[in-house]
């Protein structure tokens, strides 16, 4: 019997009313159906489901949570249970030839200082090594190796923490990955290295902030770390929230494009991570969209896609796993959706852009719409209010 | 009579790099070959692993070895112009230039080397052989820099 504690609580509370089943992403591309292996593994075919390897197929996208009436977290019982799939020796199949997953490996060595340069930080924008406001980074450099945007996302979001604050923005030199990707596929030891020296780094730097524009970074920042480190109770906030807090302040606004000959149609990707991962309490539905409003006041369009806020779709693949074309197939549906509304899909992880990119490049129906992270939009339409204009 | 500790003589014992190298199935392996057929000394450090082309390689395996604390990395094919499928090495050399970026951030790239080796260079093969493993000698073991 491997799964026990929590997770076997969460199985036991399970009322095989097959929600989880009806709502499940997976589902709809191949058979898929969570309640059964609950009710499988309660029966005791623990080993058989470990065995057959059907758990590295789940997308850990948490719509079953969502729907769930008795909260059961099937995600995490697929965490737990894909660790003890890699002891048994049943491995999964990993996107990029597991390119990298393995850098995050080598990286959790603890005799591996990683040396991050910093050519790409745009000019103007004044960084240091301590102070209170922290940019978490995190992979886009490394994204870098094949995907030619992927530094679009991190240099914007610098230069719109560099507008607003006054102080210089501090970036880590030896910043690892913040392990998010291990964490799901169950590498659970690796993970706790990556943290370890993270958090470290992060109180040498003194920060009392950190800020990140990755959807997967904050939910493994701001839930993660802190539920198995004790120690670890630096503020974390995602790029949105933060914007949200800055807007809701008065100490900036958005300025209108003065040559917006066309109209632009905006529309919103919820990524798993910063949606259904998190809380209710955070509100970050209202957040994002409070900012998207603001942006309609400027002569934006805003249009809801027919999943959204918690039903929203899964870009297709979490954590690098299976990347199929039934992932393709999740994917061309979600931009199809997009692409009735709308003609900018903005979201707010740079995995699902990938994704989403990588789909245009072989499929001509959705080669229309254009794929952009919201710091990408909202670097031009920022414009800060000077602090004597509030009193 | 002097009694010798049996423990204190391993502890001067040399380090002995591990070193994984990629051969080209039709230029570098065949110099592989020739220097062992005209008896150039070289250390044994290394593991050959065989491929078709340079070109199969991925980054990933590279990647892997630094993982499973493999101290050094070589890749070797055929020089430019030369590649049995044609093209194939120009693509290594392209996705290695991009991989050796990543090898840098992380302080690997001492560890790592591509060159071009013909059928008729065993001695070329048997001196890279030689001079990096003593450059890995130098850096000391991966798992414990
Ligand atoms: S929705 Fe929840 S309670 Fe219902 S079958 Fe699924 S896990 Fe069990
Ligand atoms: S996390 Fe997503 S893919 Fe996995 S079982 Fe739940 S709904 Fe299905
Ligand atoms: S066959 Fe030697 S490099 Fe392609």
């Amino acid at each position: 019997m491997v799964i026990k504690g929590k997770l076997r609580e969460y199985l036991n509370n399970c009322y095989q009313c097959a929600m989880c089943s009806g709502i499940c992403q997976m589902g709809r591309i191949q058979k898929y159906t969570p309640s059964r292996i609950i009710q499988l593994i309660i029966e005791g075919f623990e080993d058989r489901i470990v065995e057959s390897g059907m758990l590295w197929d789940c997308l850990t996208c948490n719509s079953c949570l969502e729907k769930c009436p008795h909260e059961v977290n099937f995600a995490e019982i697929v965490r737990d249970a894909r660790n003890k799939m890699l002891d048994a020796g049943i491995m999964p199949k990993i996107a990029h030839k597991g390119f990298y997953t393995l850098l995050s490996e080598i990286m959790s060595k603890e005799n591996i200082t990683p040396e991050k340069t910093f050519e790409w930080v745009p000019s103007g924008c004044k960084i240091s090594e301590e102070g209170n406001i922290l940019y978490f980074v995190g992979c886009a450099p490394l994204f870098n190796y094949e995907f030619d945007e992927s530094m679009n996302n991190a240099v914007d979001t610098l230069k719109i923490l560099c507008k607003i604050e006054n102080e210089p923005i501090v970036l880590l030199k030896d910043e690892k990955c913040c392990g998010h990707d291990l964490l799901w596929q169950g590498k659970i030891e690796a993970f706790k290295k990556l943290a370890i020296h993270n958090i470290k780094a992060f109180e040498r730097s003194g920060a009392s902030l950190i800020v990140t524009s990755c959807a997967e970074g904050y939910r493994t920042l701001k839930i993660d770390y802190p539920s198995m480190f004790e120690n670890f109770n630096v503020e974390v906030k995602h790029l949105v929230e933060y914007l949200y807090e800055k807007l809701k302040e008065n100490k900036i606004k958005f300025k209108k494009e003065k040559k917006n000959t066309k109209i632009l149609k905006l529309t919103y990707h919820d990524p798993c991570r910063l949606s259904r991962f998190l809380p209710k309490s955070f509100n970050i539905y209202e957040k994002i969209r409070y900012i998207f409003k603001e942006l309609e006041k400027v002569g934006y369009v805003y249009n809801e896609m027919v999943h959204n806020k918690s039903n929203s779709l899964c870009c297709g693949v979490s954590c690098w796993l299976n990347c199929t074309d039934k992932a393709k197939a999740l994917r061309y549906h979600r931009m199809l959706e997009a692409k009735d509304v709308a003609d900018n899909l903005i979201t707010t992880c740079p995995k699902c852009e990938i994704h989403f990119r990588c789909l245009q490049n072989d499929t001509e129906t959705v080669q229309d719409i254009n794929v952009i992270d919201l710091s990408n939009l909202l670097e031009n339409v920022i414009e800060v209010i000077p602090s004597k204009q509030n009193k | 009579m002097k009694i010798v500790e049996k423990s204190s003589k391993k502890q001067d014992m040399e380090f002995k790099p591990n070193i994984v190298c990629f051969c080209c199935n039709w230029c570098s392996y065949a110099g592989a070959d020739l220097a062992g057929v005209s008896r150039f000394q070289y250390p044994a450090s290394i593991r050959i692993i065989r491929v078709m082309c340079s070109g199969r390689v991925e980054p990933a395996f590279i990647l892997k070895s630094f993982k499973d604390n493999i101290d050094g990395v070589l890749v070797t094919g055929c020089h430019i112009g030369d590649c049995h499928y044609i093209s194939g090495n120009e693509f290594t050399k392209d996705r290695f230039e991009r991989l050796t970026i990543i090898l840098k951030f992380l302080g690997l790239e001492d560890r790592f080397r591509l060159e071009w080796i013909s059928a008729s260079e065993g001695k070329k093969f048997a001196e890279l052989i030689t001079t990096f493993t003593n450059q890995i000698k130098k850096l000391g073991p991966l798992n414990n820099i």
